[in-house]
C-alpha cells in the first residue's frame, strides 16, 4: 500500500515511519506536516492510504479528512491521537479506524489490515458525520481539474450564481459547488448576508454608503467592488454594525 | 500548616483586634453602671471615669490570665475549655475585685461602698462579669469557627485550581519518548526525568510552598520536553537572572501560562514562532512577561480559562498587590504578571 504520513510533529513522524517499516507492507511516499499539505499530497501522489494526526496547525486533520470526502480517488484514512477526542466517537461506528499514541505496532497492523477493505462509501459517511458539527478553515474547489484550498480567513465575500457560489479571496475568485444558504449556517458569525445572493465577512466591511437613488453600498476592506445591500437585509446589518 | 488547620476556637486574646474588642465591651459595661437609674445623682461624669477605670483594668487583667492561659486551654476538650475560660475569668474578677476593694477601704477613699461588704462587691462584679463573659467567649468562639469556614472555604477553592497537566501532553510526551528511545537514549532519559519532576508536581495535593527558582525549573523541564515534540518550531527567548529564585511560590503557578502559550499559540503556527519570558525585579516586586505569537485567525484565543485559574491562585497567594495582566492583540499574546516577594500566607 502505498502511504502518505500526516503528523506535525517530526519524532511522531519518525516513529511512525519506523513502525511502517518495520510491518513492511506498506511504502511511505510522503510526510507531510498539517492538513491542508495532506490534502495536496494525496492529490499529488494519489495514495491509498493515509495515516493522519488530528491535531494540526492550519488544517486540523478531521477537517482534511472532510474535504478528502469528496474526492474521487480518496485514500483509506487511519486516524492517529495522542488522547482520545469525543469527537472520535463519531468514527467509531464507521469502519474508519483511529490508533492512540503511542501506537503499538499490533494495533497498527490489524489497522492496516482494516485499511485494505476501506471504501469510498465509508469516507461519505464519516463526511456526512463531521460536517454537521464543526466549522472548516478552508474551502475546497477545483479550478480546470486542479485542487485550490481557500482559507477562510482570506474570504471577502460570497456570490450566489445559479447553482454555484463565487468565493471571492485577496483578489482572485474560485466556483465551488455548494449552497449560500449552508455556508451562511456553517459560518455563522463570521459571514453575513447582505443580499438574497450576497454573503460578506464581518470583520472586512469598512462601511456603509448611500447613494443618490437611495440604494445602499456595503464597502469591504481593500475590495475595489461595492456590493448592494438589499432593503430586507439592511436593519439587521446596521444592528450588527452597531454592536461591533 | 499544622497551626492552621488545628481547631482554634480560642481567640488570641493579646491580639490587638481582640484586645480592641475588649475594651470596647468593657466601655459599655462602664457606661451602663454609670447610667443605671437609682444611683447617687449629680457626679455621673466622675463615676463614669472611676468605672471606665476599674472596669478596664478588670478587662486587661482578664486578658492577660487568658492570654497566658491559652496553651493549656487549648488543649483541653471545646465544652470543657470554653467552660474553664469562664471560671477562669469569674474567679480573676473576683479576686481582682477583692483586691481593689482592700486596697480603697485600706486607702480610705471609699470609692468602692460602704466599708465591710467585700463578698458584696466581689461577688456582684463576678456576678456580671460571669453573664458578660459568657456572651463574649460565645460570640469570639462563633466568629472563630466562622473564619475557619470561611479559611477553609478559599483553600477547598484554591485547591480545586491547582494545575493539572493536560493529558494530550502526557499521551504526546510518551510518544516522543517511545520514538527517541531507540536511536537518543540519553534524551529519552532526560524526558523522563523532566516528566518525572513535572508529574511529582503536578500531583502534590497541597498547595505548599516551594520557591520561585524551583518554578523556572519546572518551566525549564516542560520546555525542553517540548522543544523535542516540536522540534525547531518552539524558539525560546528567555531573560530570567534577574528574578529572586528564593521567593517563595506555589508549584506550578507560572507553568501553566507557558503551557497555554505553547498549546494555543506556537503548537498551531506551521512554521512555529517564538516563546519569550522576561523577567525584572524591583522594588520588591518581580514582573514576569510571557509573550506568544498565535495564529492570525485566532481573534479571541480560547484560554481564558486556564488564565482565569492563574489568576485566581495568584490573588490567594498574593493578596491584592498581585496583578494578572492579558494583552491579546491579533497574532500575538502577551500575559503580564507581577507578584510582591512577600507572600501573603
Amino acid at each position: 500500500m502505498r502511504t502518505v504520513v500526516a503528523d506535525d510533529e517530526p519524532l511522531a513522524r519518525e516513529r511512525l515511519i519506523g513502525l511502517l517499516e518495520e510491518i513492511g507492507s506498506v511504502e511511505v511516499i510522503a510526510e507531510v506536516r498539517d492538513g491542508r499539505e495532506a490534502i495536496e499530497a494525496v492529490e499529488t501522489h494519489r495514495p491509498d492510504l493515509l495515516l493522519l494526526d488530528i491535531r494540526m496547525p492550519r488544517m486540523d486533520g478531521l477537517e482534511a479528512a472532510r474535504h478528502l470526502g469528496s474526492f474521487e480517488h480518496a485514500p483509506a484514512i487511519i486516524f492517529c491521537t495522542a488522547y482520545d477526542e469525543h469527537a472520535l466517537a463519531a468514527f467509531d461506528a464507521n469502519a474508519v479506524d483511529y490508533l492512540v499514541k503511542p501506537i503499538r505496532i499490533d494495533r497498527l497492523r490489524t489497522a492496516l489490515e482494516r485499511a485494505g477493505r476501506f471504501n469510498h462509501e465509508v469516507l461519505r459517511e464519516l463526511e456526512k458525520s463531521v460536517s454537521t458539527s464543526r466549522e472548516r478553515s478552508h474551502l475546497c474547489a477545483r479550478v480546470r481539474g486542479n485542487l485550490v484550498l481557500v482559507p477562510i480567513v482570506d474570504i471577502d465575500y460570497l456570490l450566489a450564481e445559479d447553482k454555484y457560489v463565487i468565493v471571492h479571496h485577496a483578489g482572485s475568485e474560485v466556483l465551488i459547488e455548494e449552497s449560500l444558504k449552508a455556508l451562511e449556517v456553517e459560518f455563522e458569525g463570521r459571514f453575513v448576508r447582505i443580499h438574497r445572493n450576497c454573503l460578506i465577512a464581518l470583520d472586512k466591511l469598512a462601511g456603509l454608503t448611500r447613494t443618490a437613488d437611495g440604494r445602499v453600498l456595503a464597502k469591504l476592506e481593500g475590495v475595489d467592488t461595492e456590493l448592494e445591500v438589499s432593503r430586507r437585509n439592511l436593519p439587521a446589518l446596521r444592528k450588527l454594525v452597531r454592536t461591533l | 500548616m499544622n497551626e492552621s488547620e488545628k481547631h482554634r476556637w480560642l481567640p488570641q486574646f493579646c491580639s490587638l483586634p481582640t484586645l480592641f474588642a475588649l475594651m470596647v465591651v468593657a466601655e459599655i459595661v462602664a457606661l451602663v453602671i454609670a447610667m443605671a437609674p437609682d444611683r447617687a445623682a449629680g457626679s455621673w461624669l466622675s463615676e463614669l471615669g472611676i468605672a471606665s477605670v476599674f472596669v478596664q483594668w478588670l478587662a486587661l487583667l482578664n486578658a492577660v490570665v487568658l492570654c497566658s492561659s491559652r496553651e493549656v486551654l487549648e488543649r483541653l476538650p471545646a465544652r470543657l475549655g470554653f467552660f474553664s475560660a469562664w471560671t477562669l475569668a469569674v474567679v480573676t474578677t473576683a479576686l481582682g475585685s477583692a483586691v481593689v476593694y482592700s486596697m480603697d477601704h485600706a486607702l480610705g477613699f471609699g470609692l468602692t461602698g460602704p466599708p465591710g461588704v467585700i463578698w458584696r462587691f466581689s461577688l456582684g462584679n463576678a456576678a456580671i462579669c460571669a453573664l458578660i463573659a459568657a456572651a463574649l467567649l460565645r460570640y469570639l468562639y462563633v466568629r472563630e469557627l466562622w473564619q475557619d469556614r470561611v479559611r477553609a472555604a478559599a483553600k477547598a477553592q484554591v485547591d480545586a485550581l491547582q494545575a493539572r497537566i493536560r493529558p494530550h501532553f502526557l499521551f504526546n510526551s510518551m510518544n516522543t519518548i517511545a520514538s527517541l528511545i531507540r536511536k537518543r537514549p540519553a534524551d529519552a532519559e532526560r524526558a523522563v526525568e523532566d516528566l518525572s519532576d513535572l508529574f511529582r508536581a503536578a500531583l502534590g495535593t497541597r498547595e505548599m510552598l516551594g520557591t520561585l527558582g524551583e518554578e523556572l525549573d519546572l518551566i525549564g523541564h516542560y520546555l525542553r520536553i517540548e522543544s523535542l515534540r516540536l522540534g525547531d518550531r518552539l524558539k525560546l527567548d528567555m531573560d530570567m537572572g534577574a528574578l529572586p529564585r528564593d521567593m517563595p511560590m506555589p508549584p506550578l503557578l507560572l507553568q501553566p501560562l507557558v503551557e497555554n502559550a505553547v498549546y494555543h499559540g506556537i503548537q498551531r503556527m506551521p512554521d512555529g514562532g517564538t516563546l519569550s519570558m522576561h523577567g525584572t525585579h524591583h522594588q520588591g516586586m518581580i514582573e514576569i512577561v510571557v509573550r506568544n505569537p498565535v495564529p492570525a485567525d485566532v481573534a479571541h484565543p480560547r484560554n481564558a480559562h486556564a488564565v482565569a485559574n492563574v489568576r485566581a491562585r495568584i490573588e490567594y497567594h498574593f493578596g491584592d498587590k498581585a496583578a494578572l495582566i492579558v494583552q491579546p492583540t491579533r497574532g500575538e499574546f502577551t500575559v503580564t504578571v507581577r507578584l510582591p516577594e512577600a507572600t501573603r500566607r
